[in-house]
């Protein structure tokens, strides 16, 4: 019996007026897009198999026009739903009628504490109109969480995107170091912060934890390429989470798409139940059966499950190698490579050059 | 962060509710995920509206309890309500 997910993404369109730097999007998407009244169907079905929370994201999810519709469907399917917006789109209409819907919470990215910077990572001009959006936000009963992506080029900024979050009345501050995958994988050297200023991300967020204790949570992700395991990645494939893609492919995370042979099940031909509990992709590396040497007799193989799939394709070509963030890794000097490369002085961040994400083409 | 009282009137904060009676698994639901509630858990919840001080609650749940001692109950829901505020899913009004 595997246990069900717990929670269901939905990229419902890869359409975005920001181009990010860093995105998590695959480096080629698509347009085409699930009508309303399948994704309603999938939300009600994701709801009986046993998952709790939908996050509607994208892309923009606001790109589309019948948002409000989907939060109402998953409302009536007892879900609690989160929407993760850039604001970009986030009218004072556009909000009353999410929150009528019945939306829970909203999480709001910025990309950095400053105007100038911030526009320049998101390829936009957006900082400004986040601004009005979080106030937007505050009016209404809803969890507020605000997301920012650090990295060396906004790394140093870090107590004063913590204030930032303060002024701005979040519940909640996520603090999501870059994971190398999509356009961030393109940007890396560009991205990748310097031993000096990881130890100080983290010393500064260990304070204002403190200081904030009670009033603002905040969620630290750091970034695996300086540990030495590498992160449970997703707790687990086909654990706990299932996305859909905006074309209706259902993977066990964003970045799957990366592995070759994997034939991710459409929403249109299979139930979310059997794509969860019997599809050739969910099942490919649950467990252990998969793993190689040095996780299959790894003490720790219970606790980070060899590590990431998708970083062991990207960063070895083989999906089924020990994620070579990890210490025990035989490939560990692949990653040691990459960050001695990058070098450890203080670099102005560049401000022209950047891979942007581009919308969908085909 | 607020300490906690017997005049204390606490309520759900925004984005955290109960799930609907139809579920077949009792839940608070709160951001980061969901707590399953067992006992009186979801009856003590029921009763943090914000109007209700700690002490009025614990006196409701004696009277639906009228088994249960009432020192144990106090104990119990003090401290179930502080978990919940750490966890940031209640705030004290």
């Amino acid at each position: 019996m595997i246990p069900p997910p717990k929670a269901l993404i939905a990229e419902i369109t890869h359409r975005c007026p920001l181009h990010c730097v860093y995105c998590s999007n695959p480096l080629e998407m698509g347009r085409v897009e699930l009508y309303t009244e399948t994704w309603q169907r999938v939300i009600a079905e994701a709801a009986a198999l046993g998952c709790w929370h939908l996050h509607l994201t994208g892309g923009e999810p606001l790109a589309r026009k019948d948002t409000e519709q989907l939060v109402a469907a998953a409302r009536d399917a007892g879900l609690y739903v989160n929407l993760i917006t850039s604001g970009l789109g986030l009218t004072a209409e556009r909000l009353e009628s999410l929150v009528k819907a019945g939306l829970d919470h909203v999480q709001l990215s910025f990309q950095d504490s400053r105007e100038e910077s911030g526009n320049l990572f998101a390829g936009t001009r957006a900082h400004a109109i986040k601004l009005e959006v979080a106030e937007r936000i505050r009016k209404h009963r809803l969890a507020f969480t605000v997301n920012m992506v650090v990295h060396r080029g906004n790394l140093d900024h870090l107590k004063e995107l913590i204030a930032l979050a303060e002024t701005l009345g979040a519940d909640k501050l996520e603090v999501a170091h870059v994971q190398y995958y999509g356009w961030a994988f393109e940007n890396r050297e560009r991205l990748l912060p310097t031993r000096a200023q990881l130890d100080e991300s983290i010393a500064t967020v260990a304070a204002a934890r403190d200081r904030l204790k009670g009033t603002m949570r905040i969620d630290f992700v750091v970034p695996d390429y300086y540990a030495k395991y590498p992160k449970a990645c997703m707790n687990g494939w086909g654990q706990g989470l299932m996305l859909i893609d905006p074309a209706g492919r259902v993977m066990p995370c964003h970045a799957a798409g990366v592995i070759p042979g994997l034939n991710f099940p459409s929403v249109e031909e299979l139930s979310l139940k059997s794509i969860w509990e019997s599809s050739e992709v969910f099942s490919r590396f649950r467990g252990d059966e998969w793993m190689q040497e040095p996780c299959r007799s790894c003490e720790r193989k219970d606790i980070d499950f060899g590590g990431c799939r998708c970083q062991a394709m990207l960063l070895t070509g083989d999906a089924e190698a020990t994620d070579p963030t990890c210490s025990k890794s035989p490939m560990r000097h692949l990653v040691d490579k990459i960050i001695g490369d990058i070098g450890q002085a203080a670099m102005p961040v560049p401000t022209t050059d950047w891979v942007y994400r581009i919308n969908p083409t085909n | 962060m607020k300490a906690l009282s017997a005049a204390s009137r606490p309520a759900l904060r925004p984005g955290c509710r109960l799930s609907p009676p139809s579920n077949p698994e009792s839940l608070l639901l709160i951001p980061e995920g969901a707590l399953r509630l067992h006992g009186p858990s979801r009856k003590i919840l029921e009763l943090c509206d914000g109007q209700r001080s700690i002490e009025e609650i614990i006196i409701e749940l004696g009277q639906t309890f009228p088994s249960a001692d009432s020192e144990r109950i106090g104990a119990e829901v003090t401290g179930f309500l502080q978990r919940l505020q750490e966890k940031g899913a209640i705030e004290l009004l």
